[in-house]
């Protein structure tokens, strides 16, 4: 259930500033969005890329000091809690690494700081649905992700990048059309819009069972699960790289840690839900691995292994409300998964697209070529890396919920899985070519995942500590 | 217990220092490996002495992280040092004058450091973790050569299989956790009942997978692709042996029906692998199938319900095999790095101090007293006698004897015959040094047995002569049948299985490896064929759209398509922008959510 209210006594406007004091780091975000934006009116891009960065910084250490705190703002509408706290600084500095790595992408083109804008306002529809406490919350921040990924796939203005650009697009508003649709079934059942009035869902009619799984199907798109992730492979590949790496970080978790939120005020004899979610979790995780198994390109490779990573995410969705462990696993799961996955597309963008751009990397480029095995086996779940952790808790936490034979389909998924990165992997140490050129913040960010990913391995402990 | 962590530290700090002084990396791996043998003497030392230590280092929570020094545990640890050092001190002959020095260095003592790990590991999570590392050390080390045809594939077919088996330990990892409530080694050891079952079965899966025992061992004859070194630390004291240290540690957890199933299959394995070495025609792939045969005895004595023979038998056998492969290292540098038995025809003769060793130490693994296999196989021999299931148990283990007499007279006999005068080795000094004292520990290795077993408290299983005489004389038996005979011809129709290692039906390959690649390029047809089915039918779509325009409009597929043709001056490309593809898609999650719908309904209303 949800936190208590701290009730000040003291008038309207008073709740009203310390509603705003809790939801500060959102602020900074949008403040960062339209700072940058101002900059690049002012046709100073150059200015807009470090004005971003430092922003989206500051709105991450704002979060610090909130740590902890269990409550909500704005009669319960958005939750201040460990999931939407963690979300905040989890993919606030993941923004700032794709932020970076978009950088030579971008640098110098028409409208160059319009691209920091929309991360941030994307990154802003992925908190928004981090904290959701209402499902008008749910609404806004789909759409506020999408409305700002769309131009991003299609930012190269090219034939791949429009077609890419239009295909999510199309999906997207069929999508959010069908959630919205739905969920005025579910405030026709329940009478309000609040997610912790769920339980009065409990016997009703047929309508607001369809109001919740309109909730699933716009959510499921944005975290890409099957069968709502058609648009994904085609965006990834047709954007910009550091797009990819953000659409399929970012906008992702935000979305799985909503469908955590409802998760938390199901009713009670609400069954059948856990098994939809076992269900899309067993498919994503199936079907993503399997796809990749034979791509020959990298990104739309990593594009189905994000789709099989968002299955894994769902078995601890899976058992919140059954066990202690659920949300830290989802939230050390989510800081290794940014960290690998934001690396693993920072040396596609180094290497190139194709399978065979990678073809001796391992010797031409030897210390990105290492990082990058760390990535893959990171993805894979081999200790003691951030990705081992977060599977491990979440296997742990489905298992605790009663749900080991899910956990048993996860650790079948992840032998597979590896068989997918080790392609990868065994074509970088093939015969050597010429070393690929390495920009400068491609490199940084590269060595940043790498930090986050050993490093979320080894301090586990401390990160649990905080969460729990 | 900072001396017992330096088995661990010392081959780690070896790992990362080789990556930033790259010019001295032989140098470093030696002292590496080196501070580990001193480390796991002492601590075997002072654990004789009566000491007993456990160090709780912080990890998950309530599942800190532990390191245990016991008797078992330090005796392993001594094994994995001593066996590590000098496969390394031989190692820095072998690479003499070849490339890759940095990564082959740094893998290894990665590689011994995970081992050790592994041995002195406390709790279950860090063992999960030393145990993946091995793997993925393997997976480097057997993939060295990966320019040269079919390395890389046996790479990743060793990893794969072990890895398929590894799910065992998982899972019974997570049985025992949830069982007991911690992951602490020796208290989950308790569980008993059905929980026990299972988790003993698990257990033995997944050290079937790392053991190569039948029907996973098909990986451990291609793993031959790695360099030599690699064969003789992985088949001895490393990756292989990982299987048989789990059995042996966990031995207190199993149950009886546990142990008969595994008292068997490693009977089956010793019988299928040992087969299996008499028809190889190269002597690396020899020595392989020979491993797996000889974990299986391993497991044939956990089975029958005597760990310490197995312990035996795996010290016995890591000095012996280790030799063994260390011998075929110099041959094969002999005879220009072919390792063909065909190649290395008299290269024994050309060889003489090493191929003495190399008589050594396979009439040790023989069991030819005094030498040390002679005192591990007796006491699984008399183990099998005594067990319950002896009816099974004692024919095997007789077989796996007498087939081991068979393929170690047939290698010898090989490597004498004929007068071929082999070219002379670079870096013998090195080499000969690691071999020599190998080779010295597999004679003189048995007399320290007892004092093994005296320091575990656990008494070796009750010798009668009888089964003594029978054990001698199988092994006897074989060596001389096989110094007589071809080994070809002593297999009559099991030659063609036996040479193709009894991959029947396709083996693993078939059950698993191959269904799940076509499921995958089906999964991918399936996402491409939408695309190039429908690329077609869009055409046909947009005039018929343009046809039915006003009844289409107020449909959904109305506004996509009119989405589409304002993107078409967007892009400038609207041939192939296929306005069908998007519509099927959206049609198949539309089929997705109607599907939760209609489950949810069902189980909310609950008809």
């Amino acid at each position: 259930m949800n936190g208590m209210q701290d009730m000040p006594q003291g008038g309207g406007g008073m709740q009203m500033a310390q509603d705003l004091a809790l939801l500060a780091p959102e602020i900074a975000v949008l403040l960062t969005a339209v700072g940058a934006l101002v900059f690049e009116m002012l046709r100073l891009p150059k200015v807009s890329l470090p004005f971003t960065v430092i922003g989206l910084l500051v709105a991450a250490g704002l979060t610090v000091p909130l740590l902890g705190t269990e409550t909500t703002v704005f009669s319960e509408t958005f939750r201040v809690d460990a999931l939407s706290e963690w979300a905040k600084l989890v993919l606030l500095p993941a923004t700032v690494l794709c932020v970076v790595l978009s950088y030579p992408e971008v640098k110098d083109t028409d409208r160059e700081g319009t691209v920091y804008v929309l991360f941030s306002m994307t990154a802003l529809g992925a908190l928004v649905l981090a904290g959701a406490g209402d499902v008008m919350f749910l609404v806004i921040g789909v759409l506020l992700s999408s409305v700002g990924s769309f131009p991003l796939v299609a930012y190269p203005r090219d034939d791949r990048a429009t077609e890419a650009g239009m295909k999510y697009f199309v999906f997207g508003s069929v999508a959010l059309a069908v959630m919205i649709f739905g969920i005025t079934y579910w405030f026709g059942a329940t009478g309000s819009t609040l997610i912790s009035d769920l339980p009065r869902l409990s016997g009703a009619p047929l309508a607001a069972v369809f109001g919740l799984v309109a909730a699933l199907v716009g959510l499921g798109y944005k975290a890409s699960l099957v069968p709502f992730h058609f648009w994904a492979p085609d965006a990834y590949d047709g954007g910009p790289v550091s797009v990819a790496a953000f659409l399929s970080v970012v906008p992702k978790t935000g979305a799985i840690f909503a469908i955590a939120q409802i998760a938390r005020d199901l009713p009670a004899g609400a069954s059948g839900w856990p098994l939809a979610v076992a269900a899309l979790a067993v498919l994503s995780m199936t079907y993503g691995n399997l796809a990749a198994l034979v791509q020959e390109n990298v990104v739309r490779l990593l594009a189905y292994s994000a789709i099989a990573q968002s299955g894994y995410f769902l078995l601890g969705v899976v058992a919140v409300g059954e066990s202690g462990l659920a949300v830290s696993s989802l939230v050390v799961f989510a800081a290794a998964y940014a960290a690998m996955n934001i690396g693993a597309f920072a040396v596609v963008a180094l290497a190139g697209r194709d399978l065979r751009d990678f073809a001796g990397l391992g010797r031409s480029r030897p210390a990105a070529g290492a990082a990058m095995v760390v990535f893959l086996i990171s993805l894979v779940g081999i200790p003691p890396l951030g990705g081992f952790v977060g599977k491990f808790l979440l296997f742990g936490a489905a298992i605790d919920a009663g749900f080991a034979w899910l956990a048993i389909v996860g650790i079948l998924n992840s032998v597979v899985s590896l068989a997918v990165y080790l392609r990868i992997v065994v074509s970088m140490y093939g015969r050597a070519k010429e070393a690929p050129v390495s920009p400068r913040p491609v490199a940084a960010v590269w060595v940043t995942a790498l930090v986050f990913t050993v490093g979320v391995g080894l301090a586990a402990q401390v990160l649990l500590g905080r969460v729990a | 217990m900072t001396i017992a962590a330096l088995t661990i530290l010392g081959p780690l700090a070896a790992a990362a220092l080789i990556l930033v002084l790259r010019r001295v990396a032989p140098a470093l791996a030696v002292a590496g490996t080196g501070v580990s043998l001193a480390g796991a003497l002492l601590t075997l030392v002072r654990v004789a002495g009566g000491a007993r230590y456990e160090a709780v280092l912080p990890g998950l929570p309530e599942m800190p992280l532990r390191l245990v020094v016991e008797p078992l545990t330090a005796v392993l640890a001594a094994l994995v040092a001593v066996v590590s050092f000098f496969v390394m001190v031989y190692a820095v002959g072998y690479t003499t004058g070849e490339g890759g020095k940095v990564r082959f260095f740094s893998v290894m003592s990665l590689f011994a450091a995970a081992m050790q790990t592994l041995v002195i590991a406390g709790d279950w999570v860090l063992l999960l973790a030393a145990w993946e590392v091995i793997g993925f050390a393997s997976f480097l080390l057997i993939g060295f050569d990966f320019e040269r045809a079919g390395v890389g594939r046996a790479a990743l077919r060793a990893f794969l299989y072990t890895r398929s088996a590894d799910l065992g330990l998982y899972v019974a990892i997570f049985v025992l956790i949830s069982r007991t409530g911690t992951s602490e080694v020796s208290a989950t050891l308790g569980a008993g009942g059905a929980a026990a079952v299972a988790a003993g079965l698990l257990l033995l899966l997944a050290a079937m997978g790392k053991s190569a025992q039948t029907p996973f061992h098909g990986w451990l004859l291609d793993a031959m692709a790695g360099p030599t070194p690699v064969s003789a630390l992985l088949h001895s004291a490393t990756l292989v042996a990982a299987g048989a240290v789990l059995l042996i540690r966990a031995f207190p957890l199993l149950p009886p029906t546990v142990l008969v199933v595994a008292g068997v299959a490693g009977g089956l394995t010793a019988l299928v692998t040992g087969l299996t070495a008499l028809a190889q025609r190269d002597l690396k792939r020899l020595l392989a199938a020979s491993t797996a045969s000889q974990y299986g005895l391993m497991l044939l004595a956990v089975g029958a319900g005597s760990p310490v023979a197995a312990l035996f038998h795996l010290l016995a056998h890591a000095a012996t095999k280790s030799s063994l492969f260390l011998g075929a290292g110099v041959f094969q540098h002999a005879a220009a790095g072919s390792t063909d038995l065909a190649d290395l025809e008299g290269v024994g003769r050309a060889h003489r101090r090493v191929f003495l060793a190399f008589v050594v130490a396979g009439l040790a693994l023989v069991g030819v007293p005094p030498l040390s296999g002679f005192f591990s196989k007796d006491a699984i021999l008399a183990a099998s006698f005594a067990s319950p299931a002896a009816w099974i148990l004692a024919p095997l283990a007789l077989a796996g004897t007498l087939l081991t007499g068979l393929y170690v007279a047939r290698a010898l006999r090989l490597l004498w015959r004929g007068t071929e005068e082999a070219g002379s080795v670079a870096g013998i000094g090195w080499m000969g040094a690691g071999l020599a004292v190998l080779a010295a520990l597999s004679a003189t290795l048995g007399l320290a047995l007892p004092l093994v077993a005296d320091l575990l408290g656990a008494p070796a299983p009750e010798e009668t002569l009888l089964v003594g005489a029978a054990g001698l004389v199988a092994a006897l038996v074989g060596l001389a049948l096989g110094w007589r005979i071809p080994g070809f011809r002593l297999l009559g129709p099991l030659l063609g299985p036996s040479e193709r290692g009894f991959r029947t039906g396709g083996g693993f390959d078939g059950l698993v490896a191959r269904p799940a690649l076509s499921a995958a390029r089906a999964l991918d047809l399936f996402d491409r064929g939408v695309h190039a089915v429908v690329f077609g039918v869009a055409r046909a779509g947009l005039a018929l759209a343009s046809a039915s325009r006003v009844a289409d409009e107020r449909g959904l597929d109305g506004v996509i398509r009119a989405l589409v043709r304002g993107a078409r001056s967007l892009g400038g490309r609207a041939r192939r922008l296929q306005s069908g593809l998007v519509h099927r898609e959206l049609l198949l999650a539309a089929a997705g959510g109607a599907l939760i719908l209609v489950f949810l309904a069902v189980g909310v209303i609950g008809l």
